[in-house]
């Protein structure tokens, strides 16, 4: 009989990261404990109120398919839906949606207390316990102890967190929220190395002092594309977006009161994101721009807030309510929240294995932004992939591993572990090699069977997905069988026809119909295959062939400062990461190609035996 | 093996005033001194002073030869490592010897173009230099040397550098505007078309220079070609100014073909003198034949020779067409004798390529013929211009002009933009065997230098 506060997961944090993590570790059959400062922000949105983009809404797509629950959260709580880049192939179409925010946390908590092996608990974590190396629990502020045998951390932006509005600053983790301060003083003891990150948010402001007249309204999509393959409901937009600009006045006024800035005036130190950049960063580096663009989205059906998307910022309120007022339409606006910048602790991402768990300290698992990315999506897969492999390790079970060629969580936890990160991480489509391969419509193709052996994809979802995958298998068989004559009097089979970059599916349908109906999310997936058809073949050979030099091993009693012609700079990394083979030693950053043939020349010359390594 | 210490003679084979012995590695001066001892018998060796001394036969134990010894130590050195030189006379026993002595000492004969290989391994030069090197070494004519030197200078790293860049550029505006769709980055087709198509232009004028290279390293090949006993042996032995060919006066005597290389002024060509092209008489002429076809197709120029004391014959115009389109001189021999050729004719039906009468036999006309020979076939080669000089540099390029242009119709076809991208972006890897890697950060940092985006 175990006690009352023993458990076998024990989640700090109810971010993306926390709630997938608990949610899967629970489902698969451990007690799991996820504790956080304040029940009411459990899976709160710090900025952004969508989900999804290029890369992230694949993310989402692959977290559904893996059996994760971001995707049917989003699709319950969406409120406006847009597929991004239709006009474009299908492997850089992705789904984006806004939420309503207060409904998507409240959603949340609600399917999260059901969850039967799972308990929510509202604490603040000071300490993780650890001892010979082993994570045995946690310690809270009021004093209490929770035993457990993993514990994974996700505590977003809360480590040290430091508001910056103006040339204020005060310690919080997210506006107002106490920052963990205690917790990251622990890590830097239990020897972690950890860095600092900054990012910023937007202001939010009431709809009703906006003028719309003066904004360009942008609709959700006629037919809303859906995050999970599961949602069978049909979704709806419910609200409208708008686009605006900055103007010169706009401009004028930021670089007037840069020096305000905590950023320009020197007091963060924290690296900030690029693509995250606040107004003043746009203004600074690009000053021959004329206008810059934003969007106003808002928040909720039952809220008046409405978040000013691209207009971050860590000036001083009067310079941001200067700023409204250089542009129509937003002059009488009322801002309900400042926006602000914050700085925050982190760790480096180096220091894991690819299972999330610290190198250091065995079954302590780190997901999220702690690890350096920046994004709900980029935070909800790693905690996905941190609660999966917590699982199986506790089952002594064999890890799930993502590769870079099957999945984007895959590149993005091999980008962070391999390479570290110097800003804070977003994952973009072009950081994978093998994009036209990762798409929206073949995630589940993917990965459904990993989510169906792990025990997170039920039956009757996997029986779908089966009769979905005969129903393609179907049809493509008929499309290469079929032949036809086309306007030009060439005969060549469907398949070869729809190759051609102006034909859809349904212009294949005017020559022939066939018995089977498919979904729209299925043509769009037939058609991506036969059109990428060429390439996809091409990358299966080369990654085939790149698995075999990559697997070549680095004897784990190599002494790298023998290896002549690499830097001091490069010997220090290689022994700091002791790469275990071609390919970890590759994707070292600053480990040039000249410096991997040197390794792989030493490598085969000490093979032949020909002088002691 | 690569922690040893190497030894070689560094100056060439042969007879020469002064022959050196280069060493390299840690044990470079330890060895040197047991091989060399200071005319002065304490004379501490300082680095980059000139010592003179004598060479010490430490096993039987006696001075033979005057010699100097430079040491160079690390890391200011070619291969960043301890380098000492020995100078002394430039006997071909003597030098051997004292690598003899050296290795007994502790060094390694130095495997051919391991000294360059170490410079390079140790980042002193990077790939595209080491070849250069390597040529300059090979150097078999001075415009080749030139070419080489500039080479080595990096300037041929420099325009790789910056079609890199331009590749980046690119791809970095692609990439923009698909992970950004709501910023109006989309570029025109037309544009994206302009720029792909000013990468591809570098990329072959590159490659062009090539062949140019080609002929500095290889040398030109010139087949001698022409009809049965027209005189092509007599000029090909004439040419070399030896006998190397048979010549008589019976047709078909030639039965295989023979290459041989002459220097004109500063550049080297190859001549083939092919058998007689004519009907085949006897059965090794038809291989003879045929091998010389092939060989005339792949030359880089022809001499086509008609014999001017006979009339012309429709085997001499089947020859013109057959190679009209290559680049040809010709030549009308035998002018010592009386002349029986319509020469305007067979001119006009060559559409006046460049001609010269002259005698084989005789001499008459050799000299202008090897002027003529040298201003067809050696262009304009302006001073400075890069000249790749490598197969595997004309192969990576040539791949990377395949996939740009792969790019470029696939974007004229109306492909998405993820897909020509995709073909651009096989590009990387192959320019990272030229020069340096580019990785999707790489792509990321421009994005983010040049657009503004992100919210």
């Amino acid at each position: 009989m175990r006690s009352a506060e023993e458990y076998d997961v024990m989640v700090i944090g109810a971010g993306h990261a926390g709630c997938e993590a608990a949610y899967v570790t629970s489902s698969l059959g451990f007690d799991t404990c996820l504790i956080t400062i304040h029940l009411e922000t459990i899976a709160q949105m710090s900025c952004n109120p969508a989900i999804g983009g290029l890369a992230k809404g694949h993310l989402v797509r692959e977290i559904d398919s893996l059996g994760g629950i971001m995707g049917l959260l989003a699709d319950e709580t969406g409120i406006h839906f847009r597929l991004l880049n239709r006009s474009r192939g299908g492997a850089v179409q992705a789904p984006r949606a806004q939420s309503d925010k207060a409904l998507y946390r409240l959603t949340m908590k609600n399917w999260l207390e059901k969850v039967p092996k799972l308990t929510l608990f509202q604490g603040i974590v000071t300490e993780i316990l650890v001892k010979n190396s082993r994570v045995y629990g946690i310690m809270t502020l009021d004093g209490n102890r929770f035993l457990a045998r993993t514990v994974i951390l996700t505590p977003g932006t809360f480590l040290n967190g430091l508001i910056h509005i103006g040339l204020h600053s005060y310690s919080a983790g997210r506006a107002n929220e106490p920052a963990s301060l205690e917790l990251s003083e622990n890590l830097k003891k239990l020897g972690l190395k950890m860095f600092r990150l900054k990012t910023g948010t937007p202001m939010r402001l009431h709809k009703d002092t906006i003028d719309w007249q003066h904004f360009i309204p942008q609709p959700g999509d006629k037919k809303p594309v859906s995050f999970s393959f599961r949602t069978q409901k049909k979704l709806k937009n419910k609200i409208m977006c708008h686009i605006g600009y900055t103007n010169p006045k706009t401009h004028e006024i930021i670089n007037k009161n840069l020096y305000k800035s905590p950023l320009y005036g020197g007091k963060i130190t924290g690296i900030g994101p690029r693509y995250c950049p606040s107004i003043e960063d746009k203004v600074v580096k690009f000053p021959h721009h004329q206008r810059h663009q934003f969007f106003l989205e808002p928040e909720g059906l039952e809220t008046a807030e409405i978040y000013v998307n691209g207009i971050s910022s860590s000036l001083p309120l009067d310079v941001q309510r200067k700023i409204l007022k250089s542009i129509p339409g937003l002059d009488q606006a009322k801002i309900l929240r400042p926006a602000y910048g914050i700085e925050y602790d982190a760790v480096v991402p180096t220091q894991l294995y690819p299972t999330l768990e610290t190198k250091k300290i065995q079954n302590l698992y780190l997901a999220g932004q702690i690890n350096g990315t920046s994004g709900y999506e980029e935070a909800a897969a790693q905690g996905l992939m941190a609660g999966i492999n917590t699982a199986l390790k506790l089952k002594k079970k064999k890890p799930l591993i993502l590769r870079r060629d099957e999945a984007y969580i895959g590149v993005l936890i091999d980008d962070l572990i391999s390479k570290g990160v110097e800003e804070p991480y977003r994952l973009f489509t072009s950081r994978a090699e093998y994009r036209l391969g990762l798409r929206i419509d073949n995630a589940d193709k993917r990965l459904t069977k990993y989510g169906y052996k792990l025990g997170l994809i039920n039956e009757k979802d996997y029986e779908s997905y089966e009769k979905k995958r005969e129903r393609i298998k179907k049809v493509t068989i008929f499309l290469e069988n079929e032949k036809i004559k086309t306007e030009n009097k060439e005969r060549i089979s469907l398949k070869d026809f729809l190759k051609k970059p102006e034909v859809r599916y349904k212009n294949v349908l005017e020559y022939k119909k066939f018995k089977i109906r498919l979904t729209d999310e299925e043509v769009r997936h037939i058609e991506s295959e036969v059109k990428y058809e060429g390439y996809l073949r091409k990358q299966e050979k080369e990654v085939a062939r790149i698995k075999k030099i990559d697997r070549e091993k680095i004897p784990g009693n190599i002494y790298f400062k023998e290896i002549p012609g690499l830097t001091r700079e490069v010997i220090e990394k290689l022994e700091k990461i002791r790469p275990k083979t071609i390919r970890e030693a590759k994707n070292i950053p600053g480990l040039t190609p000249a410096a991997i043939v040197n390794l792989h020349i030493y490598l085969n010359i000490h093979k032949k035996g020909k002088s002691k390594p | 093996m690569l922690e040893d210490t190497i030894i070689a003679i560094s100056t060439p084979v042969g007879y020469g005033g002064i022959g050196i012995v280069r060493l390299s590695g840690e044990k470079s001066l330890p060895i040197s001194k047991k091989i060399f001892k200071p005319k002065k018998k304490n004379t501490k060796i300082q680095a980059l002073r000139p010592i003179l001394g004598n060479l010490y036969h430490f096993e039987q134990k006696f001075f033979f030869e005057e010699a100097y010894l430079i040491y160079f130590p690390k890391p200011s050195t070619y291969t960043r490592e301890d380098i000492v030189e020995i100078s002394c006379h430039g006997s071909p026993v003597t030098l051997e010897e004292v690598v003899r002595l050296g290795k007994k000492a502790g060094a390694r004969m130095a495997t051919p173009g391991e000294f360059t290989f170490r410079a390079y391994l140790r980042g002193r030069i990077d790939i595209l230099q080491a070849e250069a090197i390597n040529d300059f070494i090979q150097a078999s004519s001075f415009k080749q040397a030139k070419i080489s030197f500039n080479q080595i200078e990096g300037r041929l790293s420099q325009k790789m550098a910056y079609f890199r860049g331009q590749i980046i550029q690119l791809l970095s505006q692609i990439e923009a505007s698909i992970e950004f769709p709501e910023e109006n980055l989309r570029l025109s087709i037309k544009r994206i078309s302009k720029t792909i198509e000013r990468i591809i232009g570098s990329i072959k004028r590159l490659i062009e220079s090539y062949d140019l290279g080609k002929t500095f390293a290889e040398g030109i090949a010139l087949a001698i070609t022409g009809r049965a006993n027209v005189g092509k042996s007599t000029l090909f032995n004439s040419l070399l100014e030896r006998e190397r060919a048979i010549t008589s006066h019976y047709p078909g005597t030639t039965r295989d073909y023979l290459k041989e290389s002459i220097k004109i002024k500063d550049s080297i060509f190859t001549l083939i003198d092919m058998a007689g092209i004519n009907k085949p008489v006897h059965p090794a002429d038809k291989e003879a034949i045929k091998k010389g076809g092939e060989l005339a197709a792949h030359a880089d120029g022809l001499l086509l020779l008609f014999d001017s004391s006979r009339k012309e014959s429709p085997e001499d115009f089947r020859l013109i067409n057959k190679f009209k389109d290559k680049k040809i001189l010709f030549l009308f021999n035998k002018i010592d004798l009386p002349q029986k050729i319509n020469k305007n004719k067979v001119k006009k039906e060559g559409k006046n390529h460049p001609h010269l009468e002259i005698s084989a036999l005789k001499g008459t006309n050799l000299d202008k013929l090897k002027g003529m020979i040298y201003e067809l076939f050696i262009p304009d080669h302006k001073q400075g211009e890069e000249v790749i000089l490598h197969l595997r540099q004309k192969l990576l390029l040539e791949e990377i002009l395949e996939n740009l242009l792969e790019g470029e119709s696939l974007l004229k076809e109306g492909y998405s933009e993820e897909v020509y991208a995709e073909e651009i972006r096989k590009t990387l890897p192959l320019i990272g065997q030229l020069t340096g890697e580019i990785r999707a950060d790489d792509i990321i940092e421009e994005i983010f230098s040049r657009f503004c985006v992100g919210k």
